[in-house]
């Protein structure tokens, strides 16, 4: 079963951090222009050969800018988020934007630059039209890979809050680690594991 | 003719679990409206999982397996065996596959997508050398078919996830993936077992290629499953939803 199981998501999934850390500038009107501008910048980042700093430093200025970190993480954490106060929510947010650029900045290998085919937008429901999925197609290492990106439009402009590789939604993953440690632990356990995950050394 | 016979019993096994409704569709709890508003637009894939304390014994004993034994094997095989010969392979393995995507294709009423399935396979075998170049790529509209495979097809007969089973050394899976990987096994033509018919094809033989087979695999197939489970808080729960995601997806697909 495992075997059917086999795509290459860890480097998909550094390509598509690439994208999944974005939030738009205010001028762009159409999403996938955000979302071209968002993955040109990390890419420009990640291959930039002549850095010093640590890709998890360089990166975080290009991701905070396309990715809206605090949609992120109350869609992670998911109902329970209403039960965080406003002191939780931010130290919340502070952590899991930490953990989520570790994560895939640490697993990043600078090898082919992936090409990348945009499609149409799809509106997901009618009834909230300031979201959009954006699918993609990733061409990497003579293998494709299905990635799409949610967005939401906000006042700053377009910003990613979902990144879904091959049908696995990272927004889905997290909380499915995340829901669990809330209903038994409340707002302080889910942060205390957060604190507990980036004390520990990355994996490698 | 006796492993026939044992993996038809097999088959029959799982049928009589489908039949006494472990199968039986898992529907989620309703959303509350106004949360789902304010949370999320989209549901999330769930599984039962009534062994998850068996489960996740067998998940730490993979853990030691995968980083012990099976993660040094695929290193030495990226090591020793050049890229353009590991693709070559890979090609070749996915083109002689081609049975289980093809029946699968057929029975899930795809006769498009199975009509291009056999136009990849004829492309690949005779311009391919056999399979081993994809020259199907070429062809956009071959380039891009979703795999299908015996586990989907049930899914896209309506038959539910069944539970969660985590396996010694296969890893992550549901009952219904369980039962479709028998189907997979036999429209493999590795295990049709041409010894009767051709001299050559010793059980040596055989046994060599069917490692060559899964050895090319591994290191896809570890980094699949490494991706979900670096860094996570709770890298079971991590592999468990990205599984079930990613099945869910591919039925639909």
């Amino acid at each position: 079963m495992n075997f059917r199981f086999s795509f290459r998501f860890a480097a998909v999934a550094l390509l598509s951090v690439a994208a999944l850390h974005a939030q738009a500038p205010a001028t762009a009107v159409d999403p996938v222009v955000m979302l071209r501008a968002a993955i040109d910048e990390v890419m420009a980042v990640a291959y930039d050969t002549k850095a010093t700093m640590p890709l998890v430093e360089r990166a975080r200025p290009v991701l905070a800018k396309y990715f809206n970190f605090e949609s992120i993480t109350r869609r992670a954490v998911g109902p329970g988020w209403r039960q965080f106060t406003p002191e939780q929510r931010q130290r919340a947010t502070t952590l899991f934007t930490d953990l989520a650029l570790r994560t895939y900045a640490n697993r990043f290998e600078a090898g082919d630059r992936p090409g990348i085919t945009y499609a149409k937008p799809v509106m997901l429901d009618p009834a909230r039209p300031a979201l959009r999925e954006l699918p993609t197609t990733i061409d990497y290492a003579g293998k494709k890979y299905t990635v799409s990106y949610r967005v939401e439009q906000t006042a700053g402009g377009w910003q990613i809050y979902d990144v879904n590789i091959e049908g696995v939604s990272m927004i889905a993953n997290w909380r499915a680690q995340l829901d669990p440690i809330f209903q038994s632990g409340g707002a302080n356990a889910v942060i205390g594991s957060l604190e507990k995950n980036l004390s520990q050394e990355p994996v490698k | 003719m006796k492993t026939l016979l044992r993996s038809l019993i097999l088959c029959a096994a799982f049928a009589g679990v489908n039949v006494s409704g472990v199968f039986a569709q898992k529907t989620p709890a309703e959303a509350d409206p106004e949360l789902a508003d304010e949370m999320d637009e989209y549901a999330l894939v769930q599984v039962s999982d009534p062994l998850e304390p068996i489960n996740r014994v067998i998940f730490r004993f993979n853990d030691g397996l995968y980083d012990y034994v099976l993660r040094p094997v695929a290193k030495g095989y990226t090591r020793v065996v050049p890229e353009p010969a590991r693709e070559g392979v890979d090609n070749f393995f996915h083109n002689l596959r081609f049975p289980i995507r093809f029946v699968n294709s057929a029975l899930q009423g795809k006769f498009k997508r199975a009509g291009l399935e056999s136009g990849k396979f004829l492309v690949n075998t005779v311009a391919g050398l056999g399979g081993f170049i994809r020259v199907s790529d070429e062809v956009p509209s071959l380039a891009v078919l979703p795999r299908e495979d015996t586990g989907q097809t049930f899914g896209v007969w309506g038959i539910g996830k069944g539970p969660y089973i985590v396996l010694p050394i296969l890893g992550p899976g549901t009952a219904r993936d369980t039962a479709g990987a028998v189907g997979d096994y036999f429209l493999n033509p590795l295990n049709w077992n041409p010894r009767g018919n051709l001299e050559w094809y010793t059980w040596e033989v055989q046994t060599s290629v069917t490692v060559v087979s899964v050895v090319s695999a591994l290191p896809d197939v570890l980094a699949a499953y490494d991706a979900p489970r670096k860094d996570a808080i709770d890298p079971y729960i991590a592999v468990r939803s990205a599984y079930v995601q990613y099945r869910e997806a591919a039925v639909k697909k």
